[in-house]
């Protein structure tokens, strides 16, 4: 027996997956999901012909975009950016890349058409130096500068990577400040006492000075930059004019008579050597030209640049020309690159590449459209009498029914209005030079953007952040929807508070702090114009209120206002309460801390806010309830220790936000980061890397409150009568997670299911319920659906929610309720921006698509006429009946 | 008293990096704020001093009140106020930390002092946080306590310690494939029951499904016979 029961078993496990596979149908491809894929803050970029650039970013990415409509025609993904540089893009035949961490180099070749990785071989350095690299003639020239003393110069044949001689050490005593210096072509030039200082790396000890003081300049505040042409040319730079530099191989040098702007390449045009440049115009609202000079003759052509959006700083990064026609590459102070077409000066194409690193996120919900409005205002109790209403009514309804016969009722992409289901939203999204976009979900369309200039987003316990709210949804109609962000200013530090209507984008109020944030959030409770107010919290302990009017509010909340913050050394966490506040000053009071001593927090998780827990308990096996321990004060805190003898320790933390009592806490030893927290109802879930065993462990935990509910209306976390009874399960997640997160519905009613995102490029849900930690059953034995633990969690490539689209370098998955109970919205970011929908539970709300609603119209048709058909049939024969 | 807490002293002087494996102590000085306002002063309350952070073995020395602090707990309850806590930590290592912490006024007086000291250690047992709790199910909004229920605070400390957290069970796991394997070998080796007793639960849906079709077609089994009866 116990044979088949362990078959019935893998049996209901088989039947378990075959229910969860939740891929897509081939033609569902991109019918709920969009994909935009971006490379990041350009470096270096080649023009490689007329329809190809090769460009390489600062995420450490290789690419070829199309010219004519910047499309990524192939893209490679490089080492992690925190560590990895590149250091040179070189376009010949192949596109050579060199990128590295200081010691290691790695030296690759990239097939141009398709970026396919053609060589790699690598350049090991005992020390850490300051390290360039140029090209000549089929040899890679790498040149590692110490300060003060001398250069090396080594040379190895760029393909095949053989060293071509020993490294040769060249006597430098005139390089002192290596900020100052430039590597262009073969020429290793540095800015020193009114001189520009030069050698030929192929002549070697020879060095060449150019006195500044022969041309009335003086070094102070200049500086020098490399400048890409034929000829080895440097640019000396001052107060934004800039001249240029060539250095002749022979040791001489000419400097060009032509002032030009700092933002300045030369292109080629058949025999023509010209230099592009851009600058900002003083009269016509300050609009961008830029100008075409002619090196050999001085003559200069200038082409005003057509745009309407706004054109922060732009920087030419290169040019290609063919007769008077020039295709210009220019990138903006906010990321965003474009091509512009001259002599019309018109913008081709641009390319928003800020989406590359997003440090905030949020969905929004969309209005009501004008018809549902006027529905919802239709028994307004207004001003006018009995006669008015009606007339109101009368004409809502032909309102609507015009509406209804011209079926314009029927949502379309470009309304902004809000679906049946709620599954168009809007997404607003911060990114990390500052730049807020809004897209649609429908479509991923960028409904509008706007640049702050000058900030910058928060230090996050792991990586950079924005502060992002939503003050007010789209819910009380005649009121506009409001956010709220608050980032820094990369000038002072002070906090910067953007308020903001989603919808539009139009702008509410900006407030610049006068000290820096240190912590900041949303009051749970609305003012009267159903405003949350947000409250924040300095570095020098003052609270500021946004809006200022709402200290009222504050004031009668006073006592149930608390807050947290992880202090600034990441090794204690605050709580504070805010009972102190009088009606004129908010003050926030310490009430708790906790020390961790040497140990530092490196993550922590908080149930979000909207989340609705539908079930308050789970039935057993002997019809006895369970009851949930679902505080909505838990703090989740990850801490890493430095231990001698464990290397690094992970605890695990659960604090109560209200009391600052620890509830649970777990250590594990020999582990490290990444960590993730996910927090939800009454569970919690985290991952780390196990060094020992060299490989990701998740843990789940479930909270229960025992047999007997202590409170059942509201949860206080004053009242503590018992600890909550804490059951765990540990798993091994069979690949690395780069984001974690679970989804969220609109009731609680759907199943969870966790989402990671993998570095392999996946983004796969696993269901909760295989993973709860039901360890003891309890009396009864196993309840009903128990699933026999597994330690490795199963990762069938049918869970990926991204189907064989890979997202690399995720860095944060967002999720948002849809009006459908059934349904998740999730949009993934990193280097690529991925958004879907997922139904945990299956769309049990929604008809499947392939539902045939002739075919019901006709059976109950049918059915009707049958029905009345036999009715007649059956009194005709009960007539002829009671004739006989 | 005095001698242990001199002795203990004496023995783990050298002591700084693993208070749990080498079983350290640790003294806490307790003072409390008898006003609600944002800078409070504090007053001693007592000490409690913890033996063996191991065993969480622990003297609590707590003087009784006096009346004049009855009566400012009095006044906090009745006005819902917060009892606030100044917990002072001298490590064996001879690290200072401070920890606050605080309850409401009023069910700290409802529970006739009855309070509740969680005292939370990290994984070598330093402490990290230092929580006044009371035990309670429900919470007041403000009451009147008579004097009498407030004469001396009843702490109960608790030394609470961090575990080892779970790691996946991988070998219990084995061993149970281990087992199932060997039981189907067995299976398969010693099946010696009637080919009925084996396959009863494919045979049975099949007979039902046999009765069952033939119940719902009664004519045709019935117009059946009545062939074979003509013959």
């Amino acid at each position: 027996m116990d044979y088949f029961k362990s078959i019935l078993l893998e049996f209901l496990i088989f039947l378990l997956f075959f229910n969860k596979t939740f891929a897509l149908y081939e033609d569902q491809v991109d019918k709920f999901d969009w994909k935009q894929s971006y490379i990041g803050k350009i470096e270096f970029a080649n023009l490689d012909s007329l329809k190809k650039i090769i460009v390489a970013t600062e995420e450490n990415v290789i690419a070829s975009l199309n010219l004519k409509n910047g499309q990524i025609v192939w893209r490679q993904v490089l080492e992690n950016p925190l560590e990895h540089r590149i250091k040179l893009l070189h376009v010949q035949k192949e596109a050579v890349s060199v990128s590295g961490d200081g010691h290691n180099w790695f030296v690759r070749g990239w097939d141009l058409s398709s970026g396919t990785l053609l060589r790699e071989w690598t350049i090991h350095l005992d020390k850490n130096m300051t390290s360039y690299f140029t090209v000549s003639e089929n040899k890679l020239l790498h040149i590692a500068a110490v300060p003060h003393s001398h250069i090396e110069l080594s040379k190895y044949h760029l393909l095949s990577g053989q060293n071509s001689g020993k490294s040769i050490k060249i006597n430098g005593p005139w390089i002192k400040d290596l900020t100052q210096c430039t590597i262009s072509g073969l020429f290793f030039a540095c800015l020193d006492e009114n001189k520009v200082k030069y050698i030929n790396l192929l002549q070697e000890q020879k060095m060449y000075a150019y006195d500044l003081s022969d041309v009335g300049k003086e070094s102070e505040s200049m500086s020098i930059l490399p400048f890409k042409s034929t000829e080895s040319s440097v640019i000396l730079v001052k107060n934004d004019n800039a001249k240029v530099l060539r250095l002749n191989p022979d040791g001489s040098f000419y400097l060009l008579p032509y002032e030009v702007s700092p933002s300045v390449v030369s292109a080629t045009n058949g025999e023509q050597n010209i230099l592009l440049h851009i600058s900002q115009m003083v009269e016509n609202n300050g609009k961008y030209q830029i100008t075409n000079l002619d090196t050999l003759t001085g003559e200069e052509i200038v082409f005003t640049i057509e745009t309407n959006k706004e054109f922060w700083q732009p920087n030419i990064l290169c040019a290609i020309c063919k007769g008077t026609a020039c295709r210009v590459l220019v990138q903006t102070l906010d990321n965003s690159l474009s091509v512009i077409q001259l002599p019309s000066g018109k913008i081709v194409w641009t390319r928003e590449e800020a989406l590359s690193q997003i440090v905030a996120t949020e969905f929004v919900e969309l209005p009501v459209s004008p018809l549902d409005a006027s529905i919802e205002h239709e028994f307004d109790i207004g001003s006018g009498g009995v006669i008015d209403m009606f007339k109101k009514r009368i004409t809502s309804q032909f309102n609507q029914l015009k509406l209804l016969m011209s079926g314009s009722q029927t949502t379309t992409n470009t309304t902004l209005w809000r679906d049946d289901f709620g599954l168009h939203k809007l997404i607003v999204l911060v990114t990390k030079v500052g730049k807020l976009f809004v897209l649609d979900t429908l479509t991923g369309n960028i409904v509008w953007s706007k640049y702050l200039p000058n900030t910058s987003p928060f230090d996050g316990l792991n990586n950079q952040i924005a502060a992002l709210f939503v003050q007010r949804t789209a819910r009380h109609h005649p009121l506009s929807p409001q956010c709220i962000v608050l980032m820094k200013s990369s000038i002072s530090g002070n906090g910067i508070v953007y308020i903001f209507d989603p919808i539009t984008g139009n702008v509410v109020n900006v407030k610049y702090l006068s000290s820096p944030i240190q912590q900041a959030m949303l009051m749970p409770q609305e003012t009267e114009n159903f405003l949350k107010p947000l409250i924040i919290f300095t570095t020098e302990g003052l609270v500021e209120l946004v809006p200022e009017s709402a200290i009222m509010d504050l004031y009668s909340y006073r006592h149930v206002l608390f807050m947290f913050n992880i202090n600034k050394d990441r090794k204690s966490i605050s709580g504070y309460s805010f009972r102190h506040s009088t009606e004129k000053e908010a003050k926030a009071t310490l009430k708790w801390n906790v020390d961790f001593g040497p140990s530092e927090v490196v993550s922590y998780g908080i149930r979000p806010a909207s989340e609705i827990v539908h079930s308050q308990g789970r039935v057993l096996g002997d019809r006895s309830v369970l009851y949930k321990y679902v505080n909505p004060n838990l703090i989740a805190l990850s801490t890493l220790t430095d231990d001698p003898l464990h290397k690094n320790v992970h605890t695990f933390y659960l604090i109560d936000g209200v009391s600052g009592l620890v509830i649970y806490s777990a250590c594990h030893k020999r582990t490290r980061e990444p960590i993730h927290i996910i927090h939800s109802e009454n569970w919690l879930v985290y991952t780390y890397f196990n060094e020992r065993f060299r490989r990701t462990e998740v843990v789940a935990l479930e909270l229960y409150e025992g047999s007997f509910q202590s409170n059942s209306t509201h949860f206080s976390s004053h009242a503590i009568s018992q600890l909550p009874h804490v059951e765990s399960q540990a798993y091994i997640l069979p690949a690395v997670a780069s984001a974690a997160t679970v989804t969220l519905t609109e009731r609680g009613i759907t199943s969870k299911h966790l989402l990671f995102a993998l570095t392999n490029g996946a983004v796969t849900q696993v269901p909760w319920m295989i993973m709860e930690p039901r360890g003891a059953f309890g009396p009864s034995g196993p309840e009903e659906g128990f699933i026999p633990y597994v330690p490795e969690l199963p990762l069938p490539p049918e869970a990926n929610i991204n189907y064989n689209q890979s997202l690399l370098r995720v860095r944060g998955i967002s999720v948002s309720p849809a009006r459908l109970e059934s349904t998740c919205l999730v949009l993934v970011h990193g280097l690529d921006l991925f958004y879907t929908r997922v139904a945990p539970s299956k769309t049990f709300d929604l008809l499947k698509e392939d539902f045939d609603h002739g075919l019901i119209v006709m059976v109950l048709v049918g059915l009707t006429i049958a029905s009345f058909v036999t009715k007649y049939l059956a009194s005709q024969k009960a007539v002829r009946q009671m004739w006989k | 008293m005095y001698n242990t807490v001199f002795l203990t002293l004496l023995t783990f002087n050298v002591v700084y990096s693993s208070n749990l494996e080498y079983d350290g102590w640790a003294t806490l000085t307790l003072q409390h704020a008898l006003e609600d306002v944002a800078n409070p002063v504090y007053t001693d309350r007592g000490n409690i001093s913890i033996l063996s952070l191991r065993t969480g073995s622990h003297n609590i020395n707590q003087e009784p009140l006096s009346p004049s602090d009855i009566t400012k707990i009095k006044e906090l309850s009745a006005s819902n106020k917060f009892y606030q806590l100044k917990s002072t930590v001298l490590a064996a290592d001879g690290t200072v930390t401070i920890f606050y912490s605080s309850v409401k006024a009023c069910m700290l007086a409802e529970s006739e002092l009855n309070d509740i000291l969680s005292v939370s250690l990290d994984y070598v047992g330093r402490i990290i946080a230092v929580t006044l709790a009371v035990a309670s199910t429900t919470t007041c909004e403000g009451a009147v306590v008579p004097s009498s229920n407030l004469k001396e605070f009843r702490t109960t400390v608790f030394v609470r310690y961090t575990d080892i957290g779970p790691s996946p069970d991988t070998a219990s796991y084995i061993q149970k494939l281990e087992r199932e394997r060997e039981a189907k070998e067995k299976g398969e080796l010693k099946d010696n029951r009637s080919f009925l007793a084996k396959y009863w639960m494919y045979i049975l849906p099949v007979v039902i499904i046999m009765v069952l079709s033939s119940a719902t077609n009664p004519d045709a089994a019935a117009g059946g016979g009545g062939n074979g009866g003509g013959r």
